[in-house]
């Protein structure tokens, strides 16, 4: 579980400690591969892909999904190597292409999953709605409901909504860096947290009028 | 000063609160501190999705399968690039037309007053897959040359790439409609953009400006374009091997 407030994230401590371990070596690799080394940039390839691959997970909820989020990023990286700073790290950055990927995928997932049933949101960013199955009392009270409830609104969330709220709260990323993951303004990524938050405590709101705290 | 706001609380929690004052307030507000309290009690009960384990050789294997696919991406020096175009120019007209008369063939048999077709709908569905797959395959190399091309900031003439797109738009076309009568709304949705797309950079100028090639990039890029173009094409060279070993299971018994 991730910690509130000023604590560091899961997200955020292993980007920290990246950074602080053999950073002379990455530095170096970086401005190697800029250069046209691919061995270089194996060697990013192969530091990253797990952090890459975890954020790819959380943000799509699918193993099959994270697995072409990871091809799609490095890929995306290799193109745009000679856009990159060197004064940035370069963990940070791919976990920025990263993210946009996967937020791609989310909402190309909505377009094109028709198994899914597809609603248009307040803001034009299309939300994708799992079966509902309205569960009895006795069901409701069984062990894991809540974080089944959670999980459910999670899903019901927009491509937008979930992938602003996953980078805030589980990869610890700021709002200012989620916007520019996301390219879209600082607001419209504050506005996005705010209303996933929103649903979600609404989702508890309803587990409490069934008597169930977590 | 009034009691905090929802969007202050989650601000406060996440550690991004603005206002001085806000902050201030927290710390003399008995009521404000509660909420911010429940406000963190509701997130921790978040799931967390775990991703599941990879092995210590899980980079290598990124690698391995990333490897193959960075010939397509670096970005090439114009001259080099021409005569590699000049080259897939050959390849690529004859496997169009091929592509074309495959699909005339798939789209006759679909109309529904025609004679019986003397080929099984799973074979057809075969001829049909392959020729998507190949389609796309195609279309992405287009859209990678297309991401790729003016890195140096340089005036790029991109008459090949626009010879191509005007050979995928025809195909594109014939492809778009087999798969909505197939019921593929999914795949359709995407042709139906690439298609858009390939017109529009069929019918732009050739010689282009790092503008105008920065707004062709960034409609490849915003909409996830290439990125949706490789999922599909995926998935359906995944559902081409299925076909496939679902025939050879038949004709085995």
């Amino acid at each position: 579980m991730t910690r509130p407030g000023n604590d560091l994230t899961a997200g955020a401590a292993e980007r920290l400690t990246e950074r602080m371990v053999g950073g002379e070596d990455e530095a170096q690799a970086v401005t190697r591969a800029r250069g046209g080394d691919t061995e270089a940039f194996r060697f990013l390839v192969e530091r990253h892909s797990r952090g890459v691959f975890r954020l790819a997970f959380r943000m799509t909820g699918n193993e099959h999904d994270a697995e072409d989020v990871v091809q799609e990023t490095f890929l995306k990286a290799y193109r745009k190597l000679s856009a990159f700073e060197e004064r940035a790290q370069f963990g940070s950055w791919v976990h920025r292409i990263a993210a946009n990927c996967a937020y791609d995928l989310l909402r190309a997932r909505v377009r094109h999953d028709d198994r899914l049933d597809r609603t248009e949101g307040p803001d034009g960013d299309r939300t994708m709605t799992v079966p509902a199955d309205d569960p009895s009392p006795e069901r409701l009270v069984a062990g894991g409901e809540v974080r089944r409830r959670l999980r459910a609104t999670l899903a019901r969330m927009s491509a937008l909504e979930r992938s602003a709220f996953t980078l805030r709260h589980v990869e610890g990323m700021s709002i200012a860096e989620i916007s520019r993951a996301l390219d879209l303004d600082a607001s419209a990524a504050k506005q996005s947290v705010f209303r996933a938050v929103r649903k979600l405590r609404q989702a508890l709101g309803e587990q409490a009028r069934w008597g169930i705290t977590t | 000063m009034s009691h905090l706001t929802d969007e202050e609380l989650v601000l406060h929690h996440f550690g991004e609160a603005e206002d001085p004052a806000a902050v201030a307030h927290l710390s003399e507000c008995a009521a404000c501190r509660a909420a911010l309290e429940a406000l963190r009690g509701d997130l921790e009960a978040v799931p967390v999705p775990e991703p599941p384990e990879r092995g210590a050789d899980y980079g290598a294997q990124v690698w391995a399968r990333l490897q193959p696919h960075l010939d397509a991406a670096p970005v090439i020096p114009v001259e080099q690039a021409r005569a590699g175009r000049q080259k897939m120019r050959r390849v690529w007209a004859p496997i169009g037309l091929a592509a074309s008369l495959v699909l005339a063939f798939l789209l006759g048999r679909h109309w529904p007053h025609e004679a019986p077709s003397p080929v099984s709908p799973a074979a057809r569905e075969r001829i049909l897959l392959v020729a998507v797959g190949d389609h796309l395959e195609r279309s992405e190399m287009l859209l990678v040359e297309l991401v790729n091309a003016g890195a140096d900031g340089q005036p790029v003439d991109i008459s090949a790439q626009q010879q191509y797109a005007e050979e995928l738009v025809g195909a594109n076309r014939l492809y778009r409609q087999t798969v909505v009568r197939a019921g593929e709304p999914g795949m359709a949705s995407l042709l139906d953009e690439l298609e858009r797309l390939l017109v529009e950079v069929a019918h732009r100028p050739s010689s282009m400006s790092p503008s105008d090639l920065a707004d062709i990039r960034s409609r490849i890029e915003s909409r996830g374009l290439l990125f949706r173009v490789r999922v599909i094409e995926t998935q359906v060279r995944e559902k081409e091997k299925e076909t496939t070993k679902t025939a050879a299971g038949t004709h085995v018994s």
